[in-house]
């Protein structure tokens, strides 16, 4: 029975980093309609900036600080670059500009940094485990469930406690309305944009310990994200966070009951939901 | 200058030119055409990246020897089976190839040996599956690398030994033909040693997350924890076992490493302790791997890894037949290959006629501290090596 307790424990913490990965996605998707294939690479690139920086200088905290803000400025470019000339487009242009994107950035990261993966230490104050009912658990991963709490309370008091969360929900029901209002909804939609990537990049920046980072991460990142958007309803916050807490104990706990569907689990379950609940969770009518 | 020696003069000049193609053409029917097949993009790009490395080394190396010019050709069969297989067709099909080198996976080698056979040609491989030199094997199929039975009777048994109070493994594989060769080898040296097999994970090959896998060991009290999978899989496996701290509950083994790419990603810390299964190891001292290891560091100033050396060694064995036959023709190639004999980066190494797999030694290392490293490759100490391969008596290979 104590294998089972832990792994629910164990999936907690996985799906906080999966809200992480997947609450960017789903605040573009939901709230600006805007199909981003491209999330995955700010995910990736934030693990690499955190190896690149903790390598030169040593301190993680230093590479945690840094790299998710040069990820968001990295992506204000992009979307002032390429991504906004497709927001009036139909979602097929969407995915192909954010598919070349993809390519572009893995194919520069295997130049960059070559095809291996790369390891980051875990900080020294951060090393060690805990025993959770006989079973050993990493201090890093509690504190990237706490960080990741923290990280959910702050996006939630600023999409819904401050004017720029009121502009980014207004512009999704009607762009025309905030506009005329005097808003410049594409700044809105920039900053949106640069907030999804900004937290993608804080994922994968707390998961470079635990996973390192390599050129592939991003594309089961993505799919994560999906999945997480599908049944926790495209736009909805605490979808996300409740999709990712269930996703991370789904497959925690198969690993146990049925290891080897313990990844196939995860897409029965989003079937499942969105047979009986087709907008998903916690999805807007 | 008189009109007939200007004309001489014009013929000879005409003729020379005109003769540069005939030359080209000439030579071009003499070369030997080499195709290198493996994974230049996606998950396992490092297989090419690397190998094509150790490939053109080898060509460079024994052009000499060769007797003819070499063309060397990368064909990237992005570790998929269905790509692999139509490149192969294609390159068979329009451009006459018949040598082909390498291949990244177990399941996309098979499906290009079955084509290479059929168009009667020449492959050399060193994927893992038992089948590839066992049930499945071919006439015009060769494999350098020590399959699946022999990684588990030079690691799974001397650790045993090593180790003859802990009877309880657990093991992690990954559900594909590579794992289940592993597996099935491994459970039979339990059998064997008295060792109790008290719990397996099995996994896809797209997992990243191995935290519930490790649980499963725990909970199943075991003493060593046998690791099945291979490439970004198990440093992912060790990366997450060593943020757990199971490697001081447990002996940590892995069956099947890419050895120094592994060491360098993963850092001594995390290696220290842990036992390692490799196909070739760049400090084996033995005259052709010490040459080797300097052409690496004067040609790519870097030590050797396991994919450079694995295609330096099959583009060895091919160049060495089509001197020897005198010929690119498979049909010529394949009885010297079947007799062939040398000295190798792993020490002595030659082709068994009765399934053209190659007998080399497998090593068995243990990573070491990182304050015992002498530079900044020497991340383990060879525990032991040695050759295992399944008797003729038993093999499944049966040529038609």
């Amino acid at each position: 029975m104590a294998i089972y307790l832990f792994q629910i424990i164990n999936g907690i913490g996985l799906g906080m980093i999966y809200f992480l990965i997947a609450v960017g996605l789903s605040i573009t998707l939901g709230l600006l309609g805007f199909v981003n294939f491209a999330h995955g690479v700010f995910y990736l690139l934030g693990a690499y900036l955190t190896y690149q920086i903790a390598a030169a200088t040593g301190s993680f905290l230093v590479a945690a600080l840094v790299a998710p803000l040069a990820i968001g400025a990295l992506a204000f470019v992009l979307e002032r670059g390429v991504l906004r000339h497709t927001y009036d487009l139909p979602h097929k242009y969407q995915i192909i500009a954010t598919l070349g994107v993809v390519l572009i950035v893995q194919e520069l990261v295997v130049v960059g940094w070559g095809p291996l993966g790369h390891g980051v230490t875990v900080p020294e104050a951060l090393s060690g485990i805990v025993m959770l009912g006989g079973f050993p658990y990493p201090i890093y991963r509690i504190f990237v469930v706490a960080v990741a709490a923290l990280m959910a309370v702050g996006l939630w008091l600023l999409l819904e406690r401050t004017r720029f969360g009121a502009l980014v929900r207004a512009g999704s029901e009607s762009a025309e309305m905030v506009t005329l209002l005097g808003t410049d909804v594409r700044l809105v939609m920039s900053g949106t944009l640069v907030l999804g990537a900004f937290i993608a990049a804080v994922a994968g920046v707390l998961i470079a310990p635990i996973r390192g980072a390599e050129p592939n991460m991003n594309i089961e990142a993505l799919g994560i994200a999906f999945v997480v958007v599908i049944i926790g309803g495209m736009g909805s916050f605490t979808g996300s966070i409740i999709a990712g807490i269930l996703i991370g104990v789904i497959q925690s706990v198969m690993s146990t009951v049925w290891a080897e569907g313990s990844q196939l689990m995860i897409y029965v379950a989003m079937t499942l939901i969105l047979i009986a609940m087709p907008r998903g969770l916690m999805g807007r009518a | 200058m008189e009109r007939r020696k200007f004309i001489q003069m014009t013929a000879m000049a005409g003729l020379g030119m005109g003769g540069l193609p005939l030359r080209g053409a000439l030579a071009q029917g003499n070369a030997a055409d080499l195709f290198m097949v493996s994974a230049f993009s996606g998950p396992f790009a490092a297989n090419g990246k690397y190998g094509e490395m150790g490939g053109r080394l080898a060509v460079k190396r024994l052009a000499a020897e060769a007797g003819r010019p070499l063309n060397y050709t990368t064909i990237d069969t992005q570790g998929n089976v269905g790509v692999a297989t139509r490149k192969v067709q294609e390159a068979v099909a329009q451009k006459n190839a018949r040598i082909f080198l390498g291949g990244a996976l177990s399941s996309e080698a098979l499906a290009m040996s079955r084509e290479i056979h059929k168009a009667n040609g020449l492959y050399i491989t060193y994927v893992g599956a038992d089948e590839v030199t066992g049930s499945n094997c071919n006439k015009s199929t060769f494999r350098w690398s020590v399959p699946t039975y022999g990684a588990i009777h030079e690691t799974v048994a001397p650790v045993a030994d090593l180790h003859p109070q802990a009877k309880r493994w657990y093991t992690i594989t990954p559900q594909y033909v590579f794992g289940e060769g592993l597996l099935n080898n491994a459970k039979d040296v339990f059998k064997a040693k008295g060792i109790e097999h008290v719990g397996n994970s099995y996994h896809s090959l797209q997992e990243k997350e191995f935290s519930g896998y490790l649980a499963n060991a725990v909970a199943a009290n075991a003493d060593v924890l046998l690791i099945l999978n291979f490439s970004q899989q198990s440093i992912d496996t060790l990366r997450q076992l060593a943020n757990f701290g199971l490697k001081k509950k447990m002996k940590i083994v892995v069956a099947w490493s890419a050895g120094l790419d592994h060491f360098s990603t993963l850092g001594a810390d995390i290696c220290d302790g842990i036992y390692f299964g490799v196909q070739y190891w760049h400090q084996h001292d033995v005259p052709a791997n010490n040459e080797f290891v300097k052409l690496c560091r004067e040609n790519f100033k870097s030590a050797p890894t396991l994919f450079t050396a694995q295609d330096y060694s099959i583009t060895t064995m091919a160049i060495k037949a089509i001197a020897q036959a005198n010929s690119t023709d498979p049909a010529k190639l394949i009885p010297v290959l079947e007799a062939l004999k040398w000295d190798g980066l792993t020490g002595e190494e030659k082709v068994r006629a009765f399934d053209h797999q190659v007998e080399k030694n497998y090593f068995l290392l243990r990573g070491k501290p990182k304050d015992k490293m002498r530079d900044a490759d020497d991340f383990a100490d060879v525990v032991g090596l040695g050759k295992s391969f399944v008797p003729q008596d038993q093999s499944e290979c049966k040529f038609a």
